[in-house]
């Protein structure tokens, strides 16, 4: 049983314009095996939580402290944050040019694990992964994310997730750009992943879609830079209904929260 | 000279449009090629071809000179084993006996004053597909300079490879002359590992026959300064060319490749790709990429490529592409060039699965050249030159690992 705490988060990002606080005071408490909904606007600072969790350069901490299992990981740096047992799957993952996707993972593994895993069972083991979330095997030889549809970057997402097994996994808008029948494939892969691994889940997002694929315990209202609202699952059908509106700031376009 | 000089203008066939060359002289192949040094004037950087070197480092390139003779040279397999003298002809001749002297002239004053400081030329000569790679070893043993002139030729339908390995201390003028015959099929590898102190300033003249495919590949890992000029053309049609380069660049070297591609047959196929990481204040690489497609190569088909990977501030690198196009009829003629530093957001998303920096770098580094590696295509390569890069790359982290503590 682990806990992921976020204390007091304030967060900044360089602009052309000078420096700009996005996260201002946010608190949240994550166990493992909950699944946490994180809803909100465009532009509410979402995407910034969840980079700002991974330890992403462009930002900068100003206070609050984010505790795993009571130590600190924003002193820590981004690798250390994963060997401690933080995830997080990108919206737009990055390409790699001339790294396979075999020697990555095969790295990857080996760092957070401690240790090379035994060459049989990895293959076996990706192997298998691959075939579950429908990927061609090819994929394996290619270089990371290179040339990947954004749907197939979103499988290799999951890929990874299954594979490095991690205590917390966040999902960065892991449904934008998908049609239905990928976003079934890559839900049913993270269910699975967190059914073998009953690891937390922080689950980003704009639309209420993926929901109904996996099911959040808890849907929050991220604005502002901070969480505004917390209820159950009940709080998503709401939002479905009334969008976003109450949360923007006075004047501006309504949102929708229907893909 | 004539104060006026005739201009012919060709006018189009109303049949064929495409067979007329085009109305303007060619730039590219007006500037001299001779054996004769006093054609070349001594080089400025006001002369184009030298408008990136630091020739005030190089003044012992431009006169002619007496070899020191500090250069040796073995030639075998490149396991080890002896030549099969059935597949394998190695012998010295005397400059200008042939086959020496027969793939042009040099194009500038360092290569004629090559030609004539060079005492004799090796030559190492394909007769058939020989059982391994052919390994030419160019050691030097000193600073003072020398010069060398080596003649590869490949007979007609002959397939193999020839390595040729630069290390040691040197200050080494060289020619090259690669020609091949029809319907062969070759690889010439050419590597620079020299010392810190080492020069080297080297000309290939490179005619590939009709049929024909030579894979020219360059490694240049180590050197003060080193310059290294290109000239090829094709002997007949369907000749194929690939030209690969990678190089290493540390603080204060100059390392330039120049390559001077010409279609001058029809329905010839060129790639010319070379990629450099540099690293450290005063690292100098240069790449000029030339390639000319004469009115009489109809169906020409070129690509040429650079890219360069800065990995610490202070590097600086040259990259010009130049394509001169006489004939509409062609497949294709395209370039691309780029210089950059280590992507944060490649390097975010290797940390991001849990590894760290330093290889994370490691792995960015060994993408960008891997490819180039695998297809230089010798196995007994191929993991050398990985670890070359590995190990400099390393060496280059220290140093900047050294440079912040004493900034502190």
């Amino acid at each position: 049983m682990s806990t992921l705490e976020i204390k007091d988060l304030y967060a900044s990002v360089e602009t052309k314009e000078g420096r700009k606080q996005i996260l201002r005071g946010v608190n949240l408490t994550v166990n493992s095996g909950e699944t946490h909904a994180i809803m909100g606007p465009n532009g509410s600072g979402k995407s910034t939580l969840a980079y700002t969790l991974a330890g992403h350069p462009k930002y900068e901490v100003d206070s609050g402290q984010v505790l795993l299992d009571g130590e600190d990981i924003l002193t820590m740096t981004p690798d250390e944050r994963a060997k401690a047992g933080l995830f997080l799957a990108m919206q737009y993952p990055v390409e790699v040019p001339g790294v396979s996707m075999t020697n990555f993972l095969r790295t990857a593994k080996t760092e957070i694990d401690g240790k090379a895993p035994a060459i049989r069972t990895w293959t076996k083991e990706l192997t298998e992964a691959m075939k579950r979330l429908k990927m061609d095997p090819k994929f394996a030889t290619r270089s990371v994310n290179e040339g990947f549809s954004g749907g197939e970057k979103k499988r290799a997402e999951v890929l990874q997730l299954e594979l490095l097994k991690p205590k917390f996994a966040i999902l960065d808008e892991t449904d934008s750009g998908l049609d239905v029948d990928a976003l079934r494939i890559v839900s049913e892969g993270v269910n699975r992943a967190k059914a073998a691994d009953d690891f937390g889940i922080l689950m980003v997002t704009h639309y209420t879609r993926i929901l109904k694929y996996i099911k959040p315990d808890i849907v929050h209202v991220f604005a502002d830079g901070h969480f505004v609202k917390t209820g159950g699952p009940e709080l998503a059908d709401e939002l479905e209904e009334r969008g976003y509106d109450e949360y923007l700031p006075e004047g501006s376009d309504s949102e929708s929260a229907l893909a | 000279m004539a104060d006026n000089v005739e201009i012919n203008i060709p006018v189009a066939d109303p049949d064929d449009p495409y067979a007329v060359p085009a109305a303007m002289p060619s730039s590219a192949d007006t500037s001299p090629r001779s054996f004769d040094v006093a054609d070349f004037a001594t080089p400025t950087r006001k002369q184009d071809d030298w408008r990136f070197t630091p020739i005030d480092r190089i003044p012992e390139f431009f006169e002619p000179f007496a070899p020191s003779g500090e250069t040796r040279i073995s030639v075998g397999y490149i396991d080890g084993s002896p030549l099969d003298d059935d597949d394998v002809d190695v012998r010295e001749v005397a400059i200008g006996e042939a086959p020496c002297g027969a793939v042009g002239k040099p194009s500038d004053r360092a290569a004629a004053v090559e030609w004539n400081s060079a005492r004799s030329a090796w030559v190492v000569e394909l007769k058939r597909e020989p059982a391994h790679p052919v390994l030419v070893q160019v050691h030097g043993e000193g600073l003072d300079p020398d010069a060398l002139h080596l003649v590869i030729v490949a007979r007609d339908q002959v397939h193999g490879d020839v390595v040729v390995e630069h290390d040691g201390d040197a200050q080494l003028a060289e020619g090259v002359e690669i020609v091949t015959g029809r319907d062969a099929h070759i690889g010439t590898t050419f590597i620079q590992e020299w010392s810190a102190d080492s020069k080297h300033v080297a000309n290939h003249r490179i005619r590939l026959g009709a049929e024909s495919s030579l894979r020219h590949s360059v490694v240049t890992l180590g050197g003060a300064f080193v310059r290294i000029r290109m000239d090829q053309e094709f002997g007949g049609e369907h000749g194929d060319l690939n030209m690969l380069g990678i190089y290493f660049v540390d603080p204060g070297e100059h390392i330039e490749h120049r390559t001077m591609v010409v279609h001058n047959h029809p329905e010839c196929r060129s790639r010319v790709v070379y990629k450099g990481a540099l690293s450290g204040k005063g690292a100098h690489s240069t790449w000029v990429g030339n390639a000319l497609i004469e009115p009489t190569a109809p169906g020409t088909d070129s690509y040429e490529l650079n890219r360069n990977l800065v990995l610490t501030p202070g590097a600086i690198a040259d990259s010009e592409p130049n394509l001169e196009i006489e004939n509409g009829n062609i497949i294709g003629a395209g370039h691309a060039s780029s210089v950059g530093r280590f992507d944060d957001e490649e390097l975010f998303y290797l940390r991001s699965r849990g590894i760290p920096e330093r290889q994370a770098r490691k792995l960015v580094v060994r993408g960008f050249f891997g490819e180039l590696v695998e297809e230089i295509g010798i196995d007994e390569l191929a993991a050398h030159l990985m670890d070359a890069i590995d190990r400099r790359l390393a060496r280059g982290e220290d140093e900047d690992t050294q440079h912040a503590l004493e900034e502190k």
